[in-house]
């Protein structure tokens, strides 16, 4: 069943994306499908495993069930000072 | 008398100080001699006691002079203070100089008095007419003499002569006092306050500026690199003379003249696990303000084990993330956040990303606030949220994390930890590397590789950008060394290379641009 996301991306991912957010519409059902369709779709460079992800304003886990309406946040740690 | 400043319980008498210049060689002599007045600040005053503590006094003293003689030339100098009961116009201090020609003279005597003014630990006890007394300057004033006084620059000699024989800096802290969660006794637990600040670059400079300024006790200063020219754009602390000097010396000696009253303790070299725990141990906060996952996972795991509150910020672009550590079971640390210890170059690596000024200035801006919250015992209780604004569209957005319960807080004491050193390698030139028999691959991108001369030309090339998409990989057997412009985008890879089981590869330390042969790529 299709549902619509809010993502943000933050840094080397915004970059890539070519934008900070965007309405998803998706079949994913956990924020890992969310985000392999989208490095399909965008070309990210960064593996899952270097990101955190976080769903409605709190880190969550990748295999989490994902819902219409969420807003879904995919944030690499910076080091940058 | 003997030396060239000393201290006399008796009226100076300055014929006898000025004879003791003479020189053939010299052709003039300035002098300047500092009266007791019948005023100070609006007050009238009767008679002056002064005070000193000889031996700092001393010493300081006589390097003041030495610096006199070696700055300008001139053939002698000489400078006496007095100490004890003086009255009205009787003469306080005596400055003397000996010279080949007249301007140097001048510039050296002015140069003494005002160094003195400013740096010898002198105390002076005021008798006013109204039968009221005070020391005009106190313990803390004084103390920034007991430092080592960094002598990175040529001191300006515009100092104030017009004001009484004492300096007499008090900060005023009247606009923090004012307010109520502040006032006397949250000074006062500022003035206490221990805080080690680790990197005094983009983060750090403003960190430093307004927690010396509040008058953190004590300001100990931790970085290893030297000011580079394009560090000035965000770390307006230094200019354009700082240049290759250390930058945790240099920032000391600014944060002193910023304020005299308070410690600060250079450390001039990177925090590293040999020197990390006793610094954490003997502050009270760590902020932590470096460029790197390195030192911000080193500075974690300390912090962790002390038992320490811990503010840590970072940058990309236009972007920044702030995370308050604070020891408490509800509170997640930096590995409960980011399990998979990030590897520095791997994730916006070096080469493409770049940053706006004010962006670091305003996420240090916002640990100097979490630093001063936590001292005053004005910070969240369980601060359990990461941070992260975005300067480019002003929208800040606070995300909240758990704390582990996997996480053990602290490096995997059982991972085989890989020293740095173990996968580091260091080449004079690229032949000879290939010579002691390794195979190079060049991680750099492609538009990094355009102008490169043949001497530098390495034919396999795998950008970094392929290993991260998955589409680059090396068969296991050979010995690989892994380049990069400047040797962290290499060794980040170099690390996963090895977590992944192949043990054969190495990161030229310092990449390309530390070969005798190499040259600058393009800027980062």
């Amino acid at each position: 069943m299709s549902k619509t996301v809010h993502v943000q991306y933050y840094a080397v991912l915004r970059e890539q994306a070519g934008r900070s957010t965007e309405q998803v519409e998706t079949h994913a059902s956990t924020p890992a499908e969310l985000y392999d369709e989208l490095q399909r779709r965008h070309d990210l460079a960064l593996p899952r495993e270097m990101l955190r992800v976080a769903i409605n304003e709190e880190f969550g886990e990748w295999t989490r069930p994902l819902e219409s309406g969420d807003r879904v946040v995919f944030i690499p740690p910076v080091a940058g000072g | 008398m003997s030396g060239t400043f000393w201290f006399s319980k008796v009226p100076l008498n300055p014929d006898e100080h000025r004879a003791s210049l003479a020189d053939p060689a010299a052709g003039g002599y300035a002098g300047f001699e500092g009266w007791v007045r019948d005023h100070n600040e609006g007050r009238r005053v009767q008679r002056l006691e002064y005070e000193a503590f000889e031996a700092l006094a001393i010493k300081e003293g006589e390097r003041i002079v030495a610096e006199a003689i070696r700055q300008f030339g001139v053939r002698h100098a000489a400078c006496v203070h007095r100490i004890g009961d003086l009255a009205i116009g009787d003469l306080a201090v005596w400055v003397g100089v000996s010279a080949d020609h007249r301007a140097e003279a001048f510039a050296a005597c002015r140069y003494i008095i005002d160094e003195v003014k400013h740096r010898v630990p002198i105390w002076k006890k005021e008798h006013y007419v109204d039968g009221n007394s005070g020391w005009v300057n106190c313990e803390r004033c004084a103390q920034p003499a007991a430092h080592v006084h960094a002598h990175d620059h040529a001191h300006d000699a515009r100092g104030d002569i017009d004001r009484s024989a004492t300096p007499a800096i008090v900060p005023d802290y009247s606009r923090q006092m004012a307010l109520p969660e502040v006032g006397t006794a949250g000074q006062a637990r500022i003035d206490a306050a221990s805080v080690l600040v680790i990197g005094a670059g983009g983060l750090g400079v403003p960190v430093l500026q307004y927690l010396a300024a509040a008058g953190v006790g004590k300001l100990v200063v931790v970085d290893g690199d030297t000011v580079e020219a394009s560090n000035l754009h965000r770390q307006p602390l230094y200019d354009i003379d700082d240049i290759g000097k250390p930058k945790a010396e240099v920032a000391a000696h600014r944060l002193r003249r910023l304020n005299p009253s308070i410690t600060i303790e250079a450390v001039p070299e990177p925090a590293n696990a040999a020197n990390v725990d006793a610094l954490v141990a003997a502050a009270d906060v760590v902020v932590e303000c470096t460029d790197n996952f390195r030192s911000k996972f080193l500075v974690n795991d300390a912090a962790v084990r002390a038992g320490k509150p811990a503010v840590f910020a970072s940058v990309y672009q236009y972007e920044g993330q702030l995370q308050v550590y604070r020891p408490s079971p509800e509170v997640p640390c930096l590995r409960c956040l980011w399990p998979n210890a990030p590897k520095d170059g791997l994730v916006g690596n070096c080469a493409q990303a770049g940053v706006l000024g004010p962006v670091p200035g305003t996420l240090g801006a916002l640990q100097a606030m979490e630093t001063l919250k936590l001292i005053l015992g004005l910070a969240e209780e369980s601060p359990d949220s990461l941070l992260v604004l975005d300067l480019l569209t002003l929208t800040t957005r606070k995300m909240r994390a758990k704390r582990n319960p996997a996480c053990t807080h602290e490096i995997d004491a059982n991972a085989p930890a890989v020293a740095q050193d173990e996968m580091e390698v260091s080449f004079a030139s690229l032949e000879a590397a290939r010579s002691a028999g390794f195979e190079l691959i060049d991680i750099r991108e492609g538009w990094e590789r355009d102008f490169d001369p043949p001497h530098l030309r390495i034919e396999r090339h795998l950008a970094l950008s392929d290993w991260l998409h998955g589409h680059a990989s090396i068969e296991p057997g050979p010995r690989y060394l892994i380049v990069c412009a400047h040797g962290v985008r290499s060794l980040g890879l170099t690390e996963r290379l090895r977590e992944l089981g192949i043990p054969s590869v190495y990161s030229l330390r310092g990449g390309l641009s530390a070969l005798s042969d190499g040259r600058a790529p393009p800027e980062a």
